[in-house]
């Protein structure tokens, strides 16, 4: 795992209904460390996902740097894992294969790849699906693939959008939980862009807040691991930082 | 999964679902039957059922039958055959680049509602009258239908689908084989489909213009000599040769791999 490092990113495209240039994102700049895990938040066109797209290299950067181990990174790349709040699984290929999709991308042999597989599936629960197909699963075991099909192919760090927002609410806190717990057993760097607040709170070391294309304020949360609903619902700590950044979103 | 099955309807077999299938189509040989005895209807405007049985069964004891439905079949296959083997490649070339999808996209709607019969008259010029004419528009009633939808298949794979593979370090030849050729084969099954439909349809008419033998042959010879008996089993021959194609060949297909995705719904 690598450090993340944005360097006065910033992103303007022309929007041809207005007929005029608009700043999506103005001069980011954020330094996520090695292992670290961040949040950003924000109300929607505040720019975090934009922020997240030119990380991936999926959308070009406008101005600034983006640099992975202290290297420039330019265009998607396997150095940069992704989740996505739509899942993208492959639904051609089985649970087994969309997770070892990136391993056999870079020419790992069949048997180094079953062992890969068995691995990642155990890590999300789901052994018992391996040679299931995707629409066969529930949208939080899809989840659960995009998670560990990101993390099996190793990279740097790991980039979230929004991946929980389409799955249920109760699912939703388990995946959170099941989150802390591969991070706290890994040690990933993760940035992770999401709208929901608490999911911000309880997941993240540090939260990031934007506001209209810029970083209106960083928030860093101590609060004690593992972490667990059960335990954090009703804690003074929690509650008390989860309406910090509430406040700053409302504000931003 | 068995959450999903007590939601389901009782599933229906396989036999009950033939039977379903054929009841109408039996109920529209009686009421042929009747409307013949009952309006004593001229056999030379419209025969009874056992009389097109009869000649049905001439045609099968003399084996001029199997003669014809062996040229048809023979012409379809060849001709779709060299459709679907060119126009898949073509139509995912067309769908990598933009430029060339944009550029040959309305050549390619415009052939596709060309395609069959139109085409008979030139290629009679071309290849003369017989087996290079009839497969050359059959050939036209595939390509163009297969090349299309591929294109179509190909440039609607989800973006964050091809997002997630460049994500996981694929190359130019693996995105190709891993990503956009499976992404596509949803489109490229219905091409084919839709394709065979039409080629099945231009290749009647066809045999009837351009031709010596075939099941169009057969039609276009037995109006000559006033065997409306003969016409009426070979029309009900041809699309019975159709439905067993479609639901024997081509729904399977559907099934055995895009339906297991859950690309398609199940029709």
């Amino acid at each position: 795992m690598k450090n993340l490092s944005l360097e006065n990113l910033s992103k303007t495209y022309f929007d041809p209904y207005a007929g005029t240039t608009v700043n999506a994102v103005q001069d980011v700049s954020l330094n996520v460390a090695a292992g670290e895990f961040v949040a950003v938040v924000g109300p929607s066109g505040c720019g975090k996902t934009t922020i997240l797209n030119m990380i991936a290299g999926f959308v070009p950067i406008s101005g600034g740097r983006v640099l992975v181990g202290g290297k420039e990174v330019k265009g998607p790349g396997p150095d940069r894992g992704v989740v996505f709040q739509s899942f993208a699984l492959f639904p051609w290929k089985t649970v087994a294969e969309n997770v070892t999709f990136g391993p056999k991308m870079r020419g790992v042999g069949k048997a180094e790849r079953a062992k890969i597989a068995e691995e990642y599936l155990a890590l999300a629960g789901l052994s018992h699906a391996a040679d299931r197909y995707p629409n066969e699963l529930s949208g939080g075991m899809q989840q659960r693939v995009g998670v560990v099909r990101a993390l099996a192919n190793n990279p740097d760090v790991l980039l979230m959008d929004e991946p929980f927002a389409s799955v249920d609410a109760q699912t939703r806190m388990t995946l959170q939980e099941e989150l802390t717990r591969i991070w706290e057993e890994r040690r990933p760097t993760v940035i992770f862009i999401t709208h929901d607040v608490a999911e911000a709170v309880f997941l993240a070391n540090r939260v990031v807040v934007l506001s209209k294309g810029n970083v209106l304020e960083e928030v860093d949360i101590d609060l004690p691991r593992p972490r667990s609903w059960d335990r954090l619902v009703e804690d003074g700590d929690f509650k008390g930082l989860s309406n910090k950044v509430l406040q700053l979103v409302r504000s931003a | 999964m068995a959450e999903r099955m007590a939601f389901s309807p009782v599933p229906y077999t396989r036999r009950r679902r033939a039977v379903k299938f054929m009841l109408p189509l039996l109920g529209l040989v009686v009421i042929w039957q009747l409307v013949v005895v009952i309006f004593d209807v001229n056999p030379r405007i419209f025969p009874d059922v056992p009389t097109v049985l009869r000649a049905g069964w001439g045609t099968i004891a003399d084996g001029s039958l199997l003669g014809h439905v062996t040229a048809s079949l023979w012409r379809v296959t060849v001709g779709t055959v060299l459709a679907i083997l060119l126009a898949v490649p073509l139509g995912i070339l067309m769908g990598v680049s933009r430029g060339v999808s944009s550029f040959l996209s309305p050549l390619f709607r415009f052939f596709a509602v060309l395609a069959g019969i139109a085409w008979i008259p030139i290629a009679t010029l071309w290849f003369g009258y017989g087996f290079g004419a009839i497969t050359f528009v059959i050939f036209n009633a595939v390509f163009f239908v297969v090349a299309y939808n591929t294109l179509l298949g190909v440039s609607t794979i989800p973006m964050p689908i091809r997002h997630a593979a460049a994500s996981l370090g694929t190359s130019r030849w693996q995105l190709l084989k891993e990503v956009l050729v499976p992404g596509a084969l949803p489109n490229i099954v219905t091409g084919i489909r839709t394709g065979m439909g039409f080629a099945w349809r231009g290749l009647i008419a066809a045999e009837m213009i351009a031709t010596n033998t075939g099941l169009g042959y057969m039609l276009f010879l037995a109006r000559d000599f006033y065997r409306t008996e003969v016409i009426v089993f070979a029309m009900i021959i041809i699309g019975i040769i159709w439905l067993v194609l479609d639901r024997l060949l081509l729904a399977p297909l559907e099934r055995a791999t895009v339906e297991r995705w859950g690309m398609v719904q199940r029709s």
